[in-house]
């Protein structure tokens, strides 16, 4: 199949990427072997923010069409999200401990923004678990995805504010003391490293996908299993005929 | 234009209704209300006895204690319904949701003024801070945090009114969606105590206004789902 | 930790961690077309008096 074939490219892509990024492109001259975690981090750290995007943009569409594809969408975009925003963070926190010296630095924008993203989306994956009713849980998720969506952007602004407005070092993320020896691999160590990435977090959307949709069909199924046993009930007494009754 | 007029009738019959119960449940405002004291209470024996931290700190356990205690606020002004299953009938009626969502929400910025302005005088007294010409400041960015809180606690109250777990579901939604808001407000209040020595407060300000419109527009565009079935 | 640490701790929770995710799907997935596939044939084998629509 296709989707397999997307899968193995995409494995492919990575160690070769990962035996690029940490065997072949020069150390960086200010932060030494530690700037290596940068790629995979930055990778994460796109995927993260993208699988919401997708999320949004589905949850929008599915108020919009009703289409329960859409759902699905929704919902695969939402945990990935939420397995690369981990990974985005812990990718942050490895490459802070070296840079900083700390694990974590509150005057880091993006690492405050992308620690509040990754509660705004277990949050929504908690709701839909929570939620009992399914044809219900669709719309409701959506319109929660969706003002978790409309908060992000408001998120970066006000905590760039925040450490903007702040008497102190100007200490921020990372990448601002880098400086690479070869410029050039280190580009293609980065891009390589996200499209590889890329390719994987496609593979595993479209698996989530499926998934959400089998479940679907389950628990659909189930559904009419109790409207069916329970009109076969209602209908004995009477001895009519079930098709006409409805 | 008398579409629009018809929507604020709503919102001021449903949030007149709402002020109504909350009034006469006095009990259970009193006991958030005092809630909300003993929390900054609390705070105190966590950070002290050392004074001049309290007073630094001030600023941020006033308005974690209006979230705290807003919390308990918004699940209230939403339960009153769904115990009864009014929130369906609500709903049958062919009002505007945006309506009915603005009505609500305004029932919570009252509710939300009422629970900041008793914590100020609290506050005042508990970590020693000196209130006086700091009131204009203060009471805008009250209103502009108690606007927005209720803004997105009314969305979130209504999100989580008939599921499970949703004592636990309200906050776990709603507190990162406020973080900005919290954190504008902290800065703010910070900046309208100390007389405003860089010239951020309007900064502040200007956040909390935007947020307040986005979310109130999010808000009311998005209710109606949450009624629907 | 030195640094190289730090690196091998990233690269290893990341990768390892994709790893692990990309085989609990399969497992839900193999998982939930089985039970798709029981249903379907316990459908098949004995049809409802009524079908719901």
């Amino acid at each position: 199949m296709g989707v397999r074939l997307l899968g193995i490219i995409g494995l492919v892509g990575v160690a070769a990427a990962t035996a690029f990024g940490l065997f072949v492109v020069p150390a960086d001259l200010n932060q030494g072997d530690a700037q290596r975690i940068m790629y995979p981090h930055v990778a994460s750290a796109w995927l993260a923010y993208g699988s919401f995007g997708v999320t949004a943009l589905a949850s929008i569409g599915y108020l919009w069409k009703r289409d329960l594809r859409l759902d699905a969408i929704a919902v695969a975009g939402a945990e990935i999200g939420v397995i690369f925003t981990a990974f985005a963070i812990w990718g942050g926190m490895m490459w802070g401990r070296p840079v900083w010296g700390v694990f974590w630095q509150w005057e880091d924008p993006r690492l405050t923004t992308t620690a509040l993203l990754l509660a705004l989306y277990v949050g929504y994956l908690l709701f839909r678990r929570l939620t009992d009713d399914p044809a219900r849980r669709a719309a409701r998720a959506a319109v929660v995805g969706i003002v978790a969506a409309v908060d992000i952007p408001i998120v970066h602004f006000s905590v760039e504010w925040w450490r903007g407005l702040h008497q102190g070092p100007t200490i921020g993320s990372p990448d601002r003391v880098l400086n690479p020896s070869a410029p050039g691999q280190f580009i293609i160590a980065l891009v390589g490293m996200v499209a590889a990435f890329t390719l994987v977090w496609l593979y595993l959307m479209i698996r989530r996908y499926q998934l959400a949709r089998i479940e679907w069909q389950i628990e659909e199924h189930g559904r009419l299993g109790r409207i069916s046993a329970a009109r076969r009930k209602a209908s004995v007494p009477t001895g009519g005929q079930p098709e006409g009754a409805r | 234009m008398t579409a629009l007029r018809a929507d604020a009738a709503v919102a001021w019959a449903i949030a007149r209704k709402d002020a109504l119960a909350e009034l006469r449940g006095r009990q259970a405002v009193g006991s958030t209300l005092f809630f909300a004291g003993l929390v900054l209470l609390l705070f105190g024996f966590a950070l002290g006895p050392d004074s001049r931290r309290l007073t630094e700190a001030a600023p941020g356990l006033l308005w974690l204690a209006i979230v705290f205690g807003g919390l308990l606020t918004v699940a209230r002004l939403h339960q009153l319904e769904a115990d009864d299953g009014a929130l369906e009938e609500l709903a049958r009626y062919p009002v505007a949701r945006r309506a009915i969502y603005l009505g609500k929400a305004l029932a919570g910025l009252g509710a939300m003024l009422v629970l900041g302005g008793l914590l100020l005088p609290v506050v005042a007294i508990l970590y020693g801070i000196d209130l006086a010409g700091a009131w204009l400041p203060l009471i805008a960015t009250l209103v502009l945090g108690a606007i927005g809180f209720a803004a997105v606690g009314t969305f979130y109250a209504g999100v989580t009114v008939r599921m499970r777990a949703r004592e636990v579901m309200l906050p776990l939604l709603m507190l990162p969606v406020i973080a900005p808001l919290l954190l504008a407000a902290v800065k703010a209040t910070t900046a309208a105590l100390g007389g405003d020595p860089f010239g951020e407060l309007g900064s502040w300000l200007q956040l909390l206004a935007g947020f307040d419109v986005v979310m109130l527009v999010a808000g009311a565009a998005t209710y109606g789902y949450l009624l629907e079935e | 930790m030195s640094d190289v640490g730090f690196v091998i701790a990233a690269y290893g929770v990341i990768l390892g961690g994709l790893g692990v995710y990309t085989v609990t799907l399969w497992r839900r997935l193999s998982s939930v077309r089985e039970a798709s596939l029981r249903i379907r044939r316990e459908a098949d084998a004995a049809p409802p008096p009524d079908r719901p629509v």
